[in-house]
């Protein structure tokens, strides 16, 4: 029974494994100083940047990519891969007429249809959403409703020509170049993302979202992402992913910055569905993915919360460096691995200023042949009084050929910080099923409500507009895996 | 074959200096007066060679630089200079079985090894290698994998002698058999002291390790290495006690493995030592087995004491428990890295582990690492690690009622430590140590 169940599990389809025609325009294959610099004319870009990119080439030219992780691939061939791709004809769009049909299908296929989204402006709940599209962004909504605020949400390309002064003074502060390996490529072959300013006091009217694509074959996806609360501000950023079914492996290696000021809140939601692979373990997409926010103020805040159920192999780690005295920072994440996917994914948690907290609730749920492990760190440095962390990491256990691990890692420098741990690995438990089913609920119902209620403490961090979609893909993600 | 390639690796290295050299020349010149095979030694000495002494690269010595402490010039020569004496205040149990090792050596002359139960061996290595050449072979250096730990290499290549014992099947014994490890040195030293334990099938042993050193007025690195085997239903009662004070650099590694329901509880307690590095890792090799592994480590000043526990759930339906407590004070270190493993045989596993830290002062650092490493479903694991500075509740309430601040922080600290100090079955032992923690704590 259980295995029947299994068998139709693992023979689900990847629903947005679709790919768009759309001509796109390439780079050559390959990895170079001439790459750098025709990335950088391509975005014509001042030469402050074009330097930039080439120190970090130079840095991580330099490097060995790292093997600590508890993940196992065949490593990426650098030189194989096309590190720009933009969607053909790339011109300058005012409206939504203008945009290319193929590309607007591809946003309804992925459930964001921009047009619902401008009949709804002037609703409450609002998204603006930058669409981002093999590395290049396509389409940022609502910026002119954002602008009227101050607040400034385009594209990182658009940024840099732009606001130039604030990509100068913030970009690479949280996480340089020489933070490891492919915040290093990021920073040399980055070729868009999204940028975001919350000028002060202000509190963002609606969520602000992106949504990558990884579409043309043979490319990588660098982006940046950079978001900039000023003092006393909020924002509730969001991110989704998707990206089609391809036999070979495609390399995702984003960098995300945030800074918050004093008293600013920042709310960083992901939900990472990235082609997972086939059920052999063949093609999916590696995604390494740097993100770091730092709570530079006092008061300041900032949350992270993540449902990832995509991608080949994670191997991501959204940290906060608590700077400033009483801030905060959280991690909220669900990871699921099903077939052959390897996650390994956690938080680092760096108080420095005093009376810092910090919480951390990690979900896992392996399944098939899959490994899911957290790895994360608390660091109380000397001076950081009156720290406090609780962090807590539960793994769940479909079918007896996954595996499900926790690396945490403590490290304390203060006598009065308080900091507690706790994990547990179990599967679905026979009573909990028997008393759902005693009660007339099926398998398949019961299992879904105990996973829904075991991820609920995160689910319910996200915002209303992401929630439901992380509620569908754990659903999906998961059914039928236990019998 | 292999010496020739220890030659190249000679010559190649002879002129970079490193401690790695050093062991390898001694090596060369005294691995024909070693006890046991020589090629098993050659392998060893190749792994260890091959790996170097680990550093902070290294996942497994991440907050240990070993490397960077055990620095300078030493010598390998151990001499026996000790008089009875001087022992008698180690002799901590007076009715158990006492085997003095003296510098890594096994000293006849200041054993008490006389009326030994019927089934009971206790000898030096090297004697139980001409003795006792089946038994010995079966499990000698066959659990400790030179690979896996560049001092297990070490220990295998140039083990001078150590301790053998063994127990018959059904045979239980009352007394304790006590192990005094006893380092006396006026020069910076290597000592590599290796003992093998086989408890038979249905066996019952209480057995205790000390590490001391006295008169010393130079560095001593020991390197120790112990095997224990834990055949089916047997029970082993284990106690290892680390009191090396200043001059003490101290490499603990016990290398268990158990057998169908078996019982194996251990007891480390550290409370002194400048460095003190523990390894420990218990395989669980069959079903039904029950494993209980406890430590208390009491730092001060700028000692560093890192344990590093594995436990290896091979086969299904096993319990182990485990708890790490400790106290930092000073500029010290404490290191707690747990590790669970639970392999995808071994369903119906409950596997707990707790890690609890007291710091008390500024300087200290406290670092934990407990991992969970599952691939099984059908299981139950748990680790739990906090770490704090006393109550401050607690202190008020004691001092409402007429304590003063010491004392009731003093209560604290006993209360805290009792959790693991209450685990020792044996009563002259738990007082010794509760003595040692009442002086720690004034």
């Amino acid at each position: 029974m259980a295995n029947e169940i299994l068998e139709e599990k693992i023979n689900e389809e990847y629903k947005y494994g679709f790919v768009t025609d759309i001509e796109a325009d390439n780079a050559p294959k390959g990895l170079n100083e001439d790459i750098i610099r025709f990335i950088s004319k391509k975005k014509n870009e001042p030469e402050w940047m074009l330097e930039n990119r080439l120190k970090a080439l130079r840095y991580w030219l330099t490097l060995e990519e790292p093997s600590w992780a508890h993940v196992s691939y065949n490593k990426p061939n650098f030189q194989d891969i096309i590190y720009y791709s933009a969607p053909k004809p790339k011109k300058v769009l005012n409206s939504l007429d203008e945009v290319d049909p193929e590309l607007l299908k591809t946003f309804e296929k992925l459930g964001i249809s921009i047009e619902e989204q401008k009949r709804l402006s002037g609703v409450e709940s609002r998204v603006a959403v930058d669409i981002i599209m093999d590395s290049v962004s396509v389409k940022t909504t609502f910026k002119e409703v954002l602008s009227e605020k101050g607040i400034i949400f385009c594209s990182f390309g658009e940024a840099v020509q732009e606001h130039p002064e604030l990509i100068k003074k913030y970009m690479g502060t949280v996480v340089p170049f020489t933070d490891n390996y492919y915040a290093a490529l990021n920073a040399a072959v980055f070729t868009d993302g999204s940028f975001c300013y919350i000028p002060k006091g202000v509190r963002c009217p609606m969520e602000l979202s992106t949504y990558f694509r990884i579409n043309s074959a043979g490319t990588g996806q660098f982006e940046r992402t950079l978001i900039i609360a000023d003092e006393d501000s909020y924002v509730s950023y969001l991110e989704g992913c998707t990206a089609p079914m391809r036999d070979e492996n495609q390399l995702h290696a984003a960098v995300v910055e945030l800074a918050a000021h004093k008293g600013a809140e920042i709310k960083y939601s992901t939900v990472q569905n990235w082609y997972p692979g086939d059920k052999n373990g063949l093609g999916g997409i590696f995604n390494f993915v740097t993100k770091r926010g730092i709570c530079l103020g006092d008061n300041s805040k900032i949350s992270w919360t993540q449902v990832e159920t995509g991608s080949a192999i994670t191997w991501k780690y959204p940290s906060v460096i608590l700077k400033g005295d009483n801030s905060v920072g959280e991690f909220y994440s669900v990871a699921v691995t099903n077939n052959y996917q390897q996650a390994d994914t956690g938080t680092k948690m760096m108080h420095l200023g005093k009376n810092t907290r910090s919480t951390i609730i990690s979900k896992g749920i392996s399944a098939g042949y899959s490994n899911n492990s957290y790895r994360g760190l608390v660091r109380i440095a000397k001076g950081a009084s009156n720290a406090r962390n609780f962090s807590q990491c539960d793994s769940l256990l479909m079918g007896d050929k996954c595996g499900a691990h926790t690396f945490p890692y403590i490290e304390i420098k203060d006598k009065t910080a308080i900091v507690e741990h706790e994990a547990t690995t179990s599967k679905i438990g026979e009573d909990q099923l028997f008393y759902c089913k005693q009660r007339g609920i099926d398998n398949e119902k019961a299992i879904g409500l105990i996973v829904n209620g075991y991820c609920k403490e995160v689910l319910n961090k996200l915002p209303m507009e992401f929630a439901v979609e992380a509620q569908k893909l754990l659903a999906v993600s998961l059914e039928g895996s236990v019998g | 074959m292999t010496a020739i390639i220890i030659e190249n690796i000679k010559t190649k290295v002879s002129t970079t200096g490193k401690l790695e050299d050093l062991l390898i020349s001694e090596f060369e010149s005294t691995k024909n007066s070693l006890f046991g095979n020589i090629f098993l030694r050659e392998q060893a000495m190749k792994s260890f060679y091959g790996q170097g002494i680990p550093n902070r690269k290294q996942e497994e010595y991440k907050y240990l630089n070993i490397d960077l402490h055990l620095k300078g010039e030493y010598t390998l020569k151990n001499n026996k200079t000790l008089a009875s004496k001087q022992i008698e205040p180690l002799r901590i149990l007076k009715d158990a079985f006492t085997i003095v090792v003296e510098n890594g050596v096994f000293n006849t002359d200041l054993s008490t090894l006389t009326n030994l139960p019927e089934g009971l061996t206790i000898c030096s290595l090297s004697e139980a290698y001409k003795k006792y050449p089946q038994i010995f072979e079966k499990h000698y250096a066959q659990y400790a994998d030179i690979n896996t730990d560049a001092f297990i290499a070490l220990n295998t290549a140039m083990a001078k002698d150590g301790v053998f014992i063994h127990v018959k099947k059904n045979l239980a014994i009352a007394n304790p058999i006590h192990i005094i490890h006893i380092s006396k040195q006026d020069q910076n030293s290597i000592i590599n002291p290796r003992n093998l334990i086989i408890v038979d099938a249905n066996a019952q042993a209480k057995i205790i390790e000390s590490y001391e050193i006295i008169d010393s007025t130079a560095k001593v690195f020991n390197n120790s290495l112990t095997e224990i085997v834990v055949e089916a239903d047997a029970i082993v009662d284990h106690y290892k006690i680390q009191d090396e004070k200043s001059f003490g650099y101290l490499l603990s590694t016990s290398q268990v493995i158990q057998k169908k329901q078996s019982v194996f509880s251990t007891h480390t307690f550290t409370l002194s030592g400048s460095l003190v590095r523990n390894n420990l890792n218990v395989i669980l090799d069959d079903e039904g087995i029950e494993s209980n592994l406890n430590g208390l480590y009491l730092t001060n000043e700028t000692q560093i004491i890192d344990n590093h526990t594995l436990v290896d759930h091979r086969k299904p339906k096993c319990n182990s428990n485990e708890l790490y407590k400790g106290i930092i004070d000073g500029k010290s270190t404490a290191t707690f890295n747990g590790k669970i493993f639970v392999r995808k045989d071994a369903q119906k596993t409950n596997a707990f582990q707790s890690n609890k830290n007291i710091l008390l002062s500024d300087d200290g650092t406290i670092n934990t690492k407990p991992q969970l490493e599952i691939y099984a479903d059908d299981v139950k694991c748990s680790h739990g690690t906090s770490t704090g500075k006393l109550d401050e509740d607690k202190i008020f309430y004691l001092r409402a009622r007429g304590l003063s601040e010491t004392s009731a922080k003093k209560l604290l600290m006993h209360a805290f430590a009792s959790e693991v100090v209450d685990t020792i079955k044996i009563n002259e032992l738990r007082e010794y140590i509760e003595a040692k923690i009442t002086i720690r704590f004034e």
